[in-house]
């Protein structure tokens, strides 16, 4: 019975291994992939490229201008109309732009109300408004106006606030989901393409067995692919923390790889070709992507969304595996992750299970 | 030179094609003048396909080749004259699209060689969807036509822009007989009002008298060429009848008759083309082995109605497919499953292995009435079965397969690797256990199909069309292989084929037409009730012309 | 002499895909895809911080305290838990992802305020996100600030924010992700169509009969074109009437922009299809090279004016940039065909239209391999 089991698996190792370019196109998403998403994204303003036209005498704007600095902001660039500088924001070269009138510089020396002509670009809406945030703290300490009160800010688990590492680690977590559904559905559905399927199904092994060998296979294949990806990227090259402990990391993720291996099955059931796979898996998996947190958190979806969002077994993979990498949560608070991957995982499985199990 | 022939004659000089360190044929040199039919046969993978590639302008080569006073080199040359050329390659529905119905390829094909459709296309269309007996079929979807229709369709798709110079690889593999003389009808026609050229292979021995020339192909070079008689005169003196007392150390001995190169005693037998390929055996020092097979490992008690069947019928919608079949499979017979295209012999062998439902009537497999899958489980490890199409992995060897197969029926490695050792001398493929499945040619495929359908050592084995496009010796090796099996195991045999000479090995036959089972009887009975026929070919003619 | 290109040989194939896209069902994909991804992500995506989980431990229960508590309950990114933990258990909270930020209020804190001495809030905050993470320090820092300074202050910013007022997050992101869809979509469907009939054989079709490259490219690109045009409009449609986002610039543009963008997606989706040999790899490849740049070169996350040294190539090497901003051009600023940027970005796209045909009518081979 085992050797049955571990001759499935091993063959189809064997039939990945063969394939070069597919062998290939994982280890490029477990690497460069995850290290272009890590390097590339970053929502927090920097380098804003500001632009001004300066219509007072000069002192004050040239002060407030020399506090706009890297890496915040570019050295800002002077127009010599509000006219060149609105088409600059037009054609996307400037983010911000400050017209200083020609009483600017006279109304502060009286001390009467002055206004700062601010134009800026809010078509990335977040980040537009984070610089409005950065300018008005540059005013306030313009204002001789003592605060009264010191913040003492800690960060926490991630203290030098690297975004790379975060952005670098939930593209891997997105990745194994993908990876997994795909090659699944394809483990089946080539069968079906190549005339092999009948061949499968005259064989003397229980179908259950073959299902659950061919899955493991495909886990396994994921499974080296992060540990590559941890080793190679996550670790190395980002520092990402490990504040957890790195076995329930790998744990969790057989859990979760194994189970999302189920809606690979539930695809190959209803798939006729690898055409078919590569539609249908996109069209189940950014649901459950998006729903899981990934690229928004979820308090701030769409109630609705939010109820949907305790159904993608994403969601606690994807929390549960921060909780490990940056808070350090202990295993037994992980419980909450663990049962939402289980359960739902197991869920799944069973779905994509009977459905393919029924073609057997 | 070439100045002697005329325009539209056919020039190759001097063509080799080689696959990165492997030659696939070398140094083929021919003429063909307008209206030839030029057969191409030998063994598989002896370079036929290859030699065909290239006069198509689809893969390179070195050498010339000329044709309407094109000359080329390359398939980027060849360009020019594939506007005249009409090619099907080979394997089964291989440029068919599974979802466009018959009418839609034939649209299809009109379309892409940009054809005027006027009455004459039109007129022309009719003729070889009724020629290929796709009329009725119309408008039914490629993936749901049966292997022999898919060939004609993709025959005629080529057929349909009158090419100059048509290149056929097997057309007619998996083709019924029926349809072959019909298919061979419209060649002929082609040829001889149209002037066309036609090169085409074949693994059917009884075609090539229809060929004004026939190339015989290999190891990748043409060992002999000229009409079929002269071919078949070339090895008159090494046929021999069949006797008794025989034992010769340099003979082959198949069938009735005897080949060796040394003088025999006995009286000659008239040859047959299929003779090329047993005195180049004997030439090539190749014997067919006499095939030691050992008696089973276990001691199953095999029932004496190995399968039985009643009322079985299958429907597709409006289509039945099967109707109402009983028939029955006895301890240690070879039953002969026979009929054309589309008659529903795969359908009922895929009921009978549970790969489709059974709509009505009544299984009963090894003694066991069959109900439900759960009834099948444990006696898929007591079947073989060889498919139609080819089906093995394609990412992993010969060799690599049929271990696979071998484990997945839970046989130790060790005698696995002494019966694959066997199994490949045997059927002769040897030299290719290290080789991918896909880059093989189709004949080969099958030889590991059968193989893989023997390694558990099954009690009844299920073969569909094992032998298309198998070549001559092969199959000769095959039958043995199937006798000895009969004999030393007493398995039971339930096979279908397109060769109707291979009939006569069978104990007995049954004969499927549009879904219903017309005659179930021995091959000399049937023999008797025809005694006009010349060979069991005619004895299926007469079935099918019957109602028709 | 044979036209250059016929169009029955077109016909034929265009057909012949059409009917196998309809039987195949993947049609619904066709447009079910873009569709769903517009509206999911549309409606899901914020790149704001709303409704951060603070946890204040408010040890001075005195006026001014409360007062600070209720300018945080007053804030739309905050959801305020008032506690009495320790510091320690409000810790252990953030470990187990319940709460996002801790404040802590010192006991002295009314009295200092009082005595005009400075007085000290504790701050922790989750910065696992490190984006969200700042972005909360910067809320905390302005609502307390604001707290403060009860003064008016003297210079004040007269914002004018352009093309996106209400600074909404819709409008911001919807018409990036026309820019996403229409670049992936097209482009995996058309990797399969060549590799398809590569793996199955019916590529010998194209390779044995007189059909020119040009015809059997354009025959491929055709048929998907044609399906993804439709796209252009449903993709308007759900923008500005399901999202509102406005429209102020010409719908020719965005018209003629988006097919020559569908052009370039499907050339890069058949570059694929050439190169591969199997289907899967080119469904993966596909996806892994579309998405990611999709996304990064959008400007959505990030401006490109931004980008600088790397980023800052690869994002004008990959098409998507030139045509986002041609798109949110039409969305949101309406310069049109006046802005010389615009009609250079115009001819770029084209220009990697004709490229990557060019690539591909290069790379592509009528013989086996």
């Amino acid at each position: 019975m085992k050797s049955v089991f571990f001759t499935i698996v091993f063959k189809e190792l064997k039939s990945f291994m063969r394939s070069a370019a597919l062998v290939a196109v994982v280890l490029y998403s477990f690497t460069i992939d995850i290290y272009v998403a890590g390097e590339g994204i970053d929502i927090e303003p920097r380098n804003v490229a500001v632009g001004y036209v300066d219509n007072s005498s000069g002192g004050i704007s040239k002060k407030i201008l020399s506090n706009l600095h890297s890496p915040e902001f570019v050295a800002p660039v002077q127009f010599l109309s509000q006219k060149e500088l609105s088409n600059a924001i037009y054609n996307k070269e400037i983010m911000v732009g400050l017209v200083f009138d020609n009483d600017f510089e006279k109304l502060y020396r009286e001390k009467k109300n002055t206004q700062l002509n601010v134009l800026l670009d809010a078509t990335s809406a977040s980040q537009g408004f984070t610089t409005l945030m950065y300018l008005q703290s540059i005013l306030f300490s313009f204002e001789d106006i003592q605060i009264p009160l010191d913040l003492k800010i800690h960060k926490l688990f991630n203290q030098n606030s690297d975004n790379k590492s975060f952005m670098a680690l939930s593209e891997l977590l997105s990745l194994i989901t993908m990876l997994v559904v795909i090659l699944t559905a394809i483990v089946f559905v080539k069968e079906k393409e190549d005339g092999t399927w009948d061949i499968m199904l005259l064989m003397p092994i229980d179908a259950k067995l073959t299902i659950l060998a061919k899955t493991l296979s495909q886990v396994i294949i994921v499974m080296g692919g992060v540990i590559l990806s941890l080793g190679f990227v996550i670790f190395n090259i980002f520092d990402t923390p490990m504040n957890g402990s790195f076995w329930s990391f790998i744990f969790l993720t057989f859990l979760y790889t194994f189970s999302s291996a189920g809606i690979g099955l539930f695809v190959a059931a209803i798939a006729k070709d690898v055409m078919q796979v590569a539609q249908f898996s996109i069209v189940i998996m950014i649901p459950l992507i998006f729903l899981s947190g990934a690229w928004t958190p979820i308090y701030t979806m769409y109630p609705f969304f939010q109820v949907l969002s305790f159904f993608s077994p994403l969601r606690y993979y994807i929390e549960g595996s921060e909780s490990i990498f940056y808070r350090g949560t202990s295993f037994v608070d992980l419980y909450p992750y663990y049962f939402g991957v289980v359960i739902l995982g197991f869920i799944l499985y069973i779905i994509g299970f009977k459905k393919i199990g029924r073609l057997f | 030179m070439a100045d002697f022939y005329p325009v539209d004659a056919l020039h190759v000089s001097g063509v080799s094609v080689g696959y990165k360190d492997k030659i696939a044929i070398s140094d083929v040199s021919f003429e063909a003048k307008s209206g030839e039919i030029i057969g191409f046969i030998g063994a598989d993978g002896a370079g036929k396909s290859s030699l065909m590639q290239a006069i198509a302008g689809i893969v390179r080569f070195s050498g010339e080749i000329s044709y309407l006073q094109h000359k080329y080199h390359s398939p980027k040359e060849a360009e020019k004259i594939k506007i005249h050329t009409g090619f099907m390659p080979q394997g089964i529905g291989l440029v068919l699209y599974d979802t466009l119905t018959v009418d839609e390829h034939l649209r299809f094909f009109a379309d892409l060689r940009d054809l005027k459709k006027d009455a004459a296309f039109l007129a022309y269309k009719k003729q070889l969807l009724h020629m290929s007996g796709l009329s009725a079929f119309a408008e039914r979807q490629a993936m749901n036509l049966s292997g022999g229709m898919m060939q004609k369709l993709s025959l005629i798709c080529a057929l349909l822009h009158r090419p100059k110079l048509l290149i056929l690889d097997e057309p007619t593999t998996g083709v019924d007989p029926l349809s072959r003389l019909e298919l061979w009808e419209i060649l002929r026609n082609i040829a001889k009002e149209e002037g066309t050229i036609i090169l085409v292979s074949t693994a059917y021995m009884q075609e090539a008298s229809k060929m004004d020339r026939v190339m015989l192909f290999h190891n990748s070079k043409v060992i002999a060429s000229g009409t079929s008689a002269e071919l078949i005169d070339s090895i008159r003196p090494y046929v021999y009848e069949k006797s008794l007392a025989d034992n010769d150390e340099n003979s082959i001995s198949f069938d009735k008759v005897i080949y060796s190169l040394d003088s025999l005693n006995l009286s000659l037998h008239e040859p047959t083309l299929e003779g090329l390929f047993f005195v180049n055996a004997l030439k090539e020092r190749k014997k067919i082995a006499n095939f030691a097979i050992k008696s089973r490992e276990d001691d199953e008690v095999i029932p004496e109605v190995v399968m039985e069947c009643h009322g079985v019928s299958k429907k597709f919608g409006a289509f039945v497919a099967n109707e109402k079949i009983d028939m029955q499979l006895k301890k240690g017979e070879i039953l002969g499953l026979l009929g054309a295209n589309g008659a529903g012999k795969t359908t009922f062998i895929k009921m009978l292995l549970g790969l489709y439902s059974i709509d009505e009537g009544k299984l009963t497999l090894l003694g066991q009435s069959i109900k439900s899958g759960k009834d099948r489980q444990e006696l898929k490890s007591k079947i073989g079965y060889v498919s139609q199409h080819f089906a093995l992995y394609k990412d992993m060897s010969v060799k690599e397969n049929l271990l696979y197969f071998a484990s997945m029926h839970r046989i130790e490695k060790k005698t696995a690797l002494s019966r694959i050792a066997l199994y490949a001398k045997e059927l002769g493929f040897e030299e290719y256990l290290g080789s991918f499945a896909n880059e093989l040619p189709l004949g080969v495929n099958q030889r590991f199909s059968i193989a893989a359908a023997l390694l558990h050592e099954p009690l009844v084995l299920f073969l569909d069309e094992p032998t298309s496009g198998v070549d001559t010796l092969a199959r000769a090796q095959f039958w043995q292989i199937l006798q000895k099996l009969k004999e030393v195991w007493g398995i039971s045999i339930l096979i279908t084929t397109h060769y109707m000479s291979e009939a006569q090995f069978c104990d007995r036959v049954v004969l499927l037409k549009n879904g219903q089972k017309v005659a179930d009887d021995t091959v000399s009975n049937l023999y008797e009730r025809f005694p006009k026929a010349k060979d069991f070919e005619d004895i299926f003619l007469e079935f099918y012309k019957e109602k028709a | 002499m044979k036209n250059f290109v016929r169009f029955s040989v077109i016909k034929a194939f265009v057909l012949k895909e059409l009917t196998e896209l309809v039987r195949t069902k993947l049609i619904i994909m066709v447009y079910m895809m873009p569709s769903m991804v517009t509206i999911l992500f549309g409606y899901g995506i914020a790149m704001d911080v709303t409704h951060s989980r603070i946890s204040i431990i408010d040890n001075d229960n005195s006026k001014y305290s409360s007062e600070l508590i209720s300018k945080f309950s007053h804030s739309k990114y905050f959801d305020v838990t008032l506690t009495h933990e320790s510091e320690a258990q409000a810790l252990e909270k953030i470990k187990k992802a319940q709460s996002d930020i801790i404040l802590i209020i010192p006991s002295s804190f009314e009295k200092n305020l009082l005595k005009g001495e400075k007085s000290e809030l504790g701050v922790f905050i989750d910065a696992a996100f490190a984006n969200r993470a700042s972005t909360m320090q910067n809320y905390v820092q302005g609502v307390i600030q604001s707290a403060a300074t009860t003064s008016a202050p003297m210079m004040t910013l007269n914002t004018r924010t352009l093309f996106n007022q209400a600074m909404r997050d819709e409008d911001a992101i919807v018409p990036g992700l026309i820019g996403l869809v229409l670049l992936v979509a097209p482009a995996i469907l058309t990797a399969l169509l060549i590799v398809k009939e590569k793996e199955k054989g019916t590529i010998f079709n194209f390779y044995a009969s007189p059909i020119g490259k040009l015809e059997f490219l354009i025959a491929k690109l055709l048929p998907v074109l044609l399906l993804h045009s439709v796209n252009i409009f449903i993709l308007f449609i759900w923008a500005t009437y399901l999202f509102d986002v406005p429209f102020r610039g010409s719908f020719f543009l965005y018209w003629l922009s988006s097919e020559i963008y569908i052009l370039i997606s499907l050339s890069i989706g058949m570059l694929i299809s050439i190169i591969a040999k199997r289907q899967i790899v080119a469904v993966v490849l596909t996806v892994i090279i579309t998405i990611l740049p999709a996304f990064l070169y959008s400007g959505m996350l990030m401006p490109i004016s931004s980008m600088q040294g790397a980023s800052w190539m690869e994002a004008h090497i990959f098409p998507v940039m030139y045509y986002n901003h041609i798109l949110y051009d039409c969305f949101l600023i309406g310069q049109g065909f006046d802005s010389s940027k615009i009609v250079l970005y115009l001819f770029i796209l084209v220009g990697y239209v004709i490229a990557l045909l060019g690539l591909g009518a290069l790379f592509l081979k009528k013989e086996m391999r």
